[in-house]
């Protein structure tokens, strides 16, 4: 019996083993393994650097900058440490005008806490975090973060963007070039699993999982940097001297439609893009629409010229007067009439009813084809994030009226790199050119480079050279006379649109613009500087021209061109 | 006269001589002994690895605040700020010698 009693506790006893081994074996298996892991292996995640967007000359607009925050683990840390840990510290990362004491409190305020994690300071250079590595401390670590450089301030503000964080907590780019090239710039994060031991080194030969993270591709730009430093400081001086509420200017390179120098004004800082207004973020060069005004004159006139309709020595025979269509009374800016005016004329002295004349012989049906061909109404695909592209009415709404305002500059409304972008087919012998802010693309693979696109050939190149003739009169001859440089060949136009104000014109608020391009023989540049409610001129030719001439002055000196005359 | 021609039997030889056993059990004996070694050497490398992988972190970090100090000191704001404070200004007035 005494057998048989043991043979029992034998067989519970192993089986209550065997129940134990399957609950832990078995049922508890993944916890178990789980827990393993934890112990065994580090996982980290490998942030991907964003790239570095670059002016043509290589030297960097926009960089990655690496700053670490501190944070403590109280769980870890005995009362006398934190005090000790605190003070060594406040020691190291006390600021000028910070006392020890009072930053030793906070640090010994945030270790006392019933956590596990505190973050206790922010923005920690290189050389602090390298000082308190030093120092050995306990229960302390970093993590690291980047953040955007901008070695030239506030510079090409609006064409950068700036990089802000997303609904995750991530980091994303707004507006600009950080806003359109997003996805290439910012890379894809990495992720590294490895085993490691007692005192958490890792396990060469354990097991190790690695995904390399994929750095973000660098921009190369067209920008020039030193054609956006004379752009910016004229335009600042310009805004302030003419009293404007805003300045916008934008440098192409006609045969390739590379766009050289991009500003406006007011701009942010694009660190610190929280502290500007929103109204501020806008690149006005691709995101405003304005009726463009006189400078508008030079397309439909080229346009007429390539269709054969007008030449320059075309008198008109409706410019002794007002010119009445439809009920309204079409005047001269100056309200001066000259009969038998020519068609260079018509540029020189910026006569709307020589326009009027010359919209009249191109009729609407090839007007509104030419609109499109100069690209208005459609967005010019400039590789920037906030680019608008105002449309053109029907042409079936359009009334003889439209046309007869369209064909001065108003009733239209286009953005100034529509307005840069068609000035330059004029320029460059009669192709449209797509404009182009990224030169190329780098990653580790290759270099990709943005080809120049021709869009379509608007003009045949006699139209163009005629055209380029009558605005280099129009320079000579025309009311921004006083401001050109003697000796070049420039060719040019003044533009004054009034804005249109709850349903009229308000004549004491306008966009003053002047659009041209230099040395006309072969051209290097074609620009358009504007602004925006000047009030100490209303007029381009006495605000917006002297800026052109001023810049054009010194693209001359910087492109080495000698003067032709 | 009668040659007698003794036949002995012939000792049956191994299939495998007993040298290759040995031989075979060396060689397993010594890769044991280099994997054990080699095993010991790269776990204690593991510190060295740290260390290394710390430093060429600290490096390219290192590397990259330096780049963006040169691009800060370049760059064509502070260029243009101490060439006023050095005195120098824009030319005023260009002459072009044909």
């Amino acid at each position: 019996m005494r057998i048989l009693w043991i043979k029992i506790f034998f067989l519970l006893f192993f089986v209550a083993i065997l129940i134990r081994l399957i609950y832990w074996q078995i049922i508890k298996a993944p916890f178990l393994q789980s827990l393993a892991e934890d112990q065994h292996f580090t996982e980290s995640q490998v942030e991907a650097l964003r790239g570095n967007i670059y002016f043509s000359d290589y030297s960097i607009l926009a960089s990655s900058n690496p700053t670490f925050s501190l944070f403590g683990l109280p769980k870890t840390l005995t009362k006398d440490q934190i005090m000790t840990v605190s003070y060594i510290l406040a020691k190291v990362l006390a600021e000028d005008n910070e006392k020890i004491d009072d930053l030793a409190k906070d640090f010994i305020n945030k270790l006392t806490q019933d956590l596990y994690w505190v973050s206790l300071k922010k923005n920690i250079t290189f050389e602090k975090r390298k000082e308190i590595d030093n120092l050995n401390l306990s229960g302390i670590g970093f993590d690291q973060t980047n953040s955007r450089f901008y070695p030239e301030g506030s510079s090409s503000a609006h064409l950068l963007g700036f990089v802000g964080s997303d609904a995750k907590g991530g980091t994303r780019g707004y507006f600009g070039l950080e806003g359109l090239y997003d996805g290439e710039l910012k890379g894809v994060s990495g992720f590294i699993r490895s085993e490691k031991d007692a005192l958490g080194l890792p396990i060469l030969i354990g097991n190790f999982l690695n995904t390399n993270a994929k750095n973000g591709k660098d921009l190369s730009l067209n920008i020039d940097r030193s054609v956006q430093f004379i752009v910016e400081d004229a335009l600042k001086t310009g805004i302030e001297k003419y009293g404007a509420k805003a300045a916008s200017a934008v440098v192409m390179d006609p045969k390739t439609g590379a766009i050289l120098a991009l500003a406006s004004f007011p701009n942010y800082d694009p660190l610190k893009y929280y502290n500007f207004p929103k109204e501020y973020y806008k690149n006005s060069i691709v995101a405003d629409q304005y009726e463009p005004g006189s400078t508008f004159k030079v397309l439909v006139m080229a346009a007429a010229l390539n269709e054969d309709l007008v030449k320059p020595d075309t008198k008109c025979d409706i410019c002794s007067g007002p010119v009445s269509i439809g009920g309204f009374d079409i005047r001269t800016w100056d309200n001066k009439y000259r009969p038998n005016l020519t068609m260079a004329d018509v540029i020189i002295h910026s006569d709307n009813t020589g326009m009027v004349f010359v919209g009249q012989k191109l009729g609407l049906d090839k007007f509104y084809s030419y609109l499109q061909n100069f690209g208005f109404g459609n967005s010019t695909n400039i590789d920037l994030q906030d680019e608008s592209s105002p449309e053109i009415r029907p042409k079936s709404n359009w009334r003889e009226i439209d046309l007869a305002t369209a064909s001065f500059g108003q009733g239209i409304a286009v953005t100034p790199i529509q307005m840069v972008s068609a000035v330059s087919v004029i320029a460059n012998g009669g192709f449209l050119m797509e404009p182009h802010i990224v030169k190329a693309i780098k990653d580790e693979r290759g270099l990709y480079e943005v080809k120049p696109k021709i869009i379509r050939q608007v003009l045949n190149k006699s139209a163009g050279d005629t055209m380029k003739e009558m605005m280099v009169a129009a320079v000579e001859e025309g009311e921004a006379k006083f401001f050109r440089i003697k000796g070049f060949k420039i060719a040019g136009k003044t533009g004054t649109a009034q804005i249109p104000v709850a349903g009229h014109y308000d004549p004491t608020k306008t966009i003053a613009s002047f659009v041209g391009f230099a040395p006309v023989d072969d051209p290097k540049f074609v620009m358009l500087v504007r602004y925006d409610q000047p009030t100490a001129s209303i007029f381009g030719a006495e605000t917006a021209a002297p800026t052109f001439f001023e810049i054009a002055k010194e693209l001359f000196s910087y492109y080495k061109i000698a003067p032709s005359e | 006269m009668t040659i007698i021609k003794k036949f002995e039997p012939e000792e049956k030889k191994p299939a495998y001589p007993k040298k290759y056993g040995a031989l075979i059990i060396l060689t397993l004996f010594i890769l044991v002994t280099i994997e054990i070694w080699v095993s010991n050497t790269m776990v204690a490398y593991g510190e060295r690895f740290e260390n290394l992988s710390k430093l060429s972190k600290s490096l390219l970090i290192e590397n990259q605040i330096l780049e963006n100090e040169i691009a800060k000191n370049a760059s064509l704001i502070s260029v243009a700020s101490k060439s006023a404070q050095l005195g120098f200004s824009k030319p005023e007035s260009i002459q072009y010698i044909r």
